[in-house]
């Protein structure tokens, strides 16, 4: 019996490491491709592994124009995305797991219900409110697009983990003479800390990611986002320059594989909460 | 195009969450270090930006060198797809398509099924063994109730977002290359909008997607109600 379950193991073992090489193959052929030559990429038979690698690719790729400039406005649209959303849907998500209020019914449905629009179904309805207030081709104007699907994830996310900070606790502060200011401060906020993490960086990812608003909204090459800065690369005039696309591509990745890696349990708790439970 | 939409959609959802579950049940067959390695796997893929993977897929798939082609023709022998073009049918574009935006979503899938199978009571898998029930029948009549739940949220997610997908068929098919012949909803009132600025025509699809998928949503709010009335 356990030899049969043994030999039935190693089964499963070869089948998963089949699998993860198929799986991973597109992501290390992204960097393997980022590191050979131009003669070894344009090769009708592909190679596996760069055989004299070089760093080539990136340099040509971040002396690209426009590179540094839309890696910049990214990071300041991420960046005032996060900072807003996280302060005004952490006041919201308290709100909503402390106190009862009227409409607080409604709320929830739909804080729920506008993170599942399509976000295709929305760059109209938006872009035509955003150019009435001329904030089309406007960092701000992406801003407040962001904002819109980030506020309601935030929200709902933090309002998970502030219920999971027993009542009593915040009680006793205020039993022992603290204020309601005091004890948020010193007991709410410490502990819903590691929430407040993991949100940003998911927040960060989807901002950092995203494409359909920024490519609508941002029309000059000074004004866009990365990505947008990537769906336009395509190397030299008279072919495709896969190496420096794959370069910037890998590039544009690490950020978000690092933060990723960071959060990665809790993102998939939060999306799905209750589902296991229930 | 409607019709073009829902099957996308379908197919999309349905290899998703099938090969995903898969996925789920065969990380906890292996040993620890192979479950490690393929959840590595798993969020790095995860975590590729929807542009970057693009990139890459046409990368792979081009016509003149892509590795894809390669593979088929000298490593599987599967044929002769020198310089196979993928892109030439609209059939052939969306299997390209697809590949990617599944390839994409199953992580999330499977981690999530992967986490929601720890919750199945050790106690009668093995009751269900010593009856003597076969494999097939333990999944079916033990595992499977108990993932339900999540698997219903899940399947209802992945046809939300499928449905809206408008980055990977966009841009891996190429803005040039569209035409009436290979919209999807997403991309076609994105091209009325934005290409002939007929914002009327852009904001009825746009009505009549929202319609679509609020209906398919009320599965997906009305748990999570449930859940946050219940906390």
């Amino acid at each position: 019996m356990s030899r049969r379950r043994a030999r039935g193991r190693l089964g499963w073992n070869a089948l998963g490491i089949v699998i993860f090489v198929v799986l991973v193959f597109p992501v290390f052929w992204m960097l393997s491709t980022s590191l050979k030559d131009n003669d070894q990429i344009s090769s009708f038979t592909p190679t596996w592994f760069p055989r004299h690698p070089t760093l080539q690719h990136f340099a040509d790729a971040i002396h690209r124009q426009y590179f540094w400039t839309d890696v910049g406005n990214s990071a300041i649209v991420v960046l005032a995305t996060v900072a807003i959303a996280l302060v005004l849907s952490f006041l919201a998500a308290i709100a909503l797991a402390k106190y009862g209020f009227s409409g607080r019914k409604l709320f929830i449905v739909l804080v729920i219900g506008i993170q599942m629009l399509p976000q295709a179904g929305l760059i109209i309805p938006l872009y035509i409110v955003l150019a009435g207030r001329h904030q089309v081709n406007t960092l701000t104007g992406v801003i407040l697009v962001y904002l819109t699907f980030a506020l309601p994830f935030c929200v709902w996310t933090l309002r998970g983990f502030v219920l999971g900070i027993p009542k009593e606790l915040e009680e006793a502060a205020m039993v022992d003479g603290s204020t309601r200011l005091g004890a948020f401060v010193r007991i709410l906020l410490p502990l819903v800390a590691p929430g407040l993490v993991a949100t940003a960086v998911f927040a960060f990812i989807t901002s950092w990611n995203e494409f359909i608003f920024a490519n609508t909204l941002l029309h000059s090459g000074s004004k866009q986002t990365i990505t947008v800065w990537l769906s336009f690369l395509y190397g030299g005039n008279r072919f495709v320059d896969w190496g420096q696309i794959m370069a910037a591509s890998t590039l544009i990745a690490i950020p978000v594989v690092i933060f990723f890696l960071l959060v990665q349990r809790r993102i998939s708790f939060g999306l799905t909460t209750g589902a296991v439970k229930g | 195009m409607l019709l073009r939409t829902v099957v996308f959609t379908a197919v999309n959802v349905g290899l998703t969450m099938v090969l995903g579950t898969l996925g789920a049940l065969l990380l906890v067959r292996v040993s620890t270090w192979v479950r490690l390695l393929l959840t590595t796997g798993l969020v790095l893929v995860w975590a590729m930006p929807p542009v970057v993977a693009v990139q890459v897929w046409s990368w792979m798939t081009n016509s003149e060198n892509g590795v894809l082609n390669y593979i088929l023709t000298d490593v599987l022998h599967f044929g002769n797809y020198f310089q196979h073009n993928w892109y030439e049918t609209t059939f052939s574009q969306y299997s390209m398509v697809t590949s990617l935006v599944v390839w994409g979503a199953i992580p999330f899938v499977t981690i999530t099924v992967y986490a929601a199978l720890s919750q199945v009571p050790h106690e009668l898998v093995e009751a269900a063994q010593i009856d003597g029930a076969r494999a097939w029948r333990i999944f079916k009549d033990v595992t499977l109730p108990v993932l339900m739940p999540v698997l219903l949220i899940l399947t209802s997610l992945s046809i939300i977002w499928d449905f809206g997908a408008f980055t990977q068929p966009y841009l891996l098919i190429g803005p040039g290359q569209q035409t009436t012949s290979n919209y999807l909803m997403s991309t076609y009132l994105y091209f009325e909008g934005f290409g002939k600025t007929d914002f009327g025509i852009g904001a009825a699809i746009s009505i009549l997607m929202l319609v679509i998928v609020a209906a398919l949503s009320v599965v997906y709010v009305r748990r999570m109600l449930r859940v946050g009335e219940e906390a």
